[in-house]
């Protein structure tokens, strides 16, 4: 079985780092605002506390911050001309609007599904699910750690609507992640148990063809399908990332159904 | 027995003229005339009283950069249709003047929203930490210490060292983000309630929907492979 190489080491590194920053901001973050209901403060005590897990939120907040500016830096330079639009792009086009469409429709029988490239519509829609709401997030939460700060550029006012807006933020990104993003990457059948590109930062041909099948035929005119032959990833890997893999989506459902169960005790302020 | 009799009328007068006095005297306030008393003493005699500050130690400013109050207009415009429920008792020096069995309620009993701020419930503050002893100013009224022009250094000073009149203007009994008082008293947190709200479930709306049908059709698919492969063999 042939391998074509799909993320890069960097963007693995990224992936990971999201992944430790999110579950952490996750879980001090909710237990703070579940802090009203048995589960919320058995989920502090974890942390050391109200005091204490707000302390950790901070500190984790700041390394997400420098991540996601390193990021930032990091796709400076990659910007070039008309490659925004390219196939390799994450930006999206008015492809993936056709290919959304198509793929509706596939669904219930009609027509043949999208011949999709290397990023799909929903994929562009993660990516950039997370970097809108990470500014939000960022700028609303420095507003709340440093409120003496901010009220002098801002009226003081400003810190409830700071407040809301990263809760609510918060809640889209975490129903989004642990629902829609988690069901997608393990549960649905031709992922399941787990779609292992993102962590072996290669995809098995065959499942390629099927689901991408226009960035394969690019590949193969490209010439770089002869090239891109890689082996499947060592089994020490394997087992190293399914087990991290299933410990981060065991704690994300974990939360989730807690976070669901207790919602009716508590507001967003 | 005259000289009893001329005694007990100027007994009874001077009685009476006395008990005419104190109704025309004012109450008595240890906060006059306390210039000389220390910082502490008077901040805490100022605390129990309605609090009386000399008019150059705190002077309303009008022009205040940054410093504004969501649903309080001064000036152009006239108090928000919800302030006009309240709008009488927003200027006394008493707030609760005049409510009947006052002494025997509970703050919770009249103000059951208000007792559900973060304050209350995490920080695990009461009401007269923040509003103080009897009687209750309004907080528009000039001497309050909840009035904007001193709050910031008189209550929130108090824990968050410090504040600024900016700072002060969190509003801590906020309305429920979604609702038509928030709308009327707080637009900009209504506004970004509901487009955050709007985005979450549209959000969710169509990848949630999404999600199944892709599973849906992906199970489908298999069992059709499966099926001609079995096909191929036979």
């Amino acid at each position: 079985m042939k391998y074509i190489k799909r993320f890069s080491i960097i963007d693995r590194v990224f992936h990971l780092g999201l992944m430790l920053t999110f579950l952490i901001q996750t879980a001090t973050g909710f237990s703070r605002l579940y802090i009203t209901t048995n589960w919320g403060k058995k989920l502090c005590y974890l942390f050391g506390g109200y005091e204490n897990a707000a302390l950790i939120h901070h500190r984790w907040g700041v390394i997400m911050m420098v991540l996601f500016l390193v990021h930032v830096i990091y796709l400076l330079p990659k910007i070039k001309g008309k490659r925004i639009f390219g196939p390799d792009s994450l930006v999206p086009n008015l492809d993936d609007f056709r290919h959304a469409w198509q793929r509706i429709l596939w669904f219930f029988g009609i027509g043949s599904p999208p011949k999709l490239d290397r990023w799909a519509y929903w994929e562009k829609f993660d990516y950039w699910a997370v970097f809108w709401g990470m500014p939000l997030l960022v700028i609303t939460g420095l507003m709340l750690m440093y409120p003496m700060v901010s009220s002098r550029v801002v009226p003081g006012w400003s810190l409830n609507v700071a407040s809301l807006l990263h809760k609510a933020e918060a809640i889209l990104a975490v129903t989004y992640v642990f629902i829609v993003h988690f069901f997608i990457g393990h549960l649905r059948p031709s992922s399941f148990p787990m779609n292992e590109g993102m962590f072996s930062g290669c995809v098995s041909l065959e499942d390629s063809l099927e689901e991408k099948p226009a960035w394969v035929n690019r590949l193969k005119e490209e010439g770089q399908l002869e090239l891109a032959t890689g082996s499947p990833p060592a089994l020490w890997f394997r087992v190293l990332y399914f087990i991290f893999g299933y410990a981060a989506l065991g704690f994300g459902i974990y939360l989730m159904v807690n976070l669901i169960v207790y919602s009716r005790y508590v507001s967003l302020h | 027995m005259t000289g009893m009799k001329r005694c007990g009328a100027i007994v009874l007068i001077s009685e009476t003229l006395l008990l005419l006095t104190l109704i025309f005297t004012p109450r008595i306030a240890s906060a006059q005339g306390e210039e000389v008393a220390s910082a502490l003493r008077r901040y805490k005699e100022y605390e129990v009283s309605t609090g009386y500050y000399e008019e150059y130690e705190m002077r309303p400013r009008h022009e205040r950069s940054m410093v504004a109050i969501p649903g309080v207009r001064h000036g152009l415009f006239r108090y928000s249709p919800s302030a006009a429920t309240v709008r009488i008792r927003t200027r006394l020096a008493d707030s609760h003047l005049g409510i009947k069995f006052y002494d025997n309620r509970r703050c919770e009993d009249c103000h059951p929203k208000q007792a559900l701020d973060m304050h209350t419930v995490r920080a695990n503050l009461t009401c007269r930490q923040c509003h103080g002893g009897e009687p209750i100013a309004s907080i528009s009224h000039y001497f309050s210490p909840m009035n904007p022009i001193r709050k910031h250094a008189y209550v929130c000073a108090k824990c968050h060292e410090g504040s600024s009149a900016s700072f002060a203007s969190y509003v801590i009994h906020e309305p429920s983000a979604g609702s038509m008082e928030a709308k009327t008293n707080f637009p900009v947190l209504y506004y970004s309630f509901w487009f955050m709200l709007t985005l979450l479930v549209g959000t969710l709306a169509f990848f949630i929907p999404h999600s199944i049908l892709v599973g849906l059709r992906e199970l489908l698919r298999k069992k059709e492979k499966e099926i001609k492969d079995a096909d191929e063999v036979h």
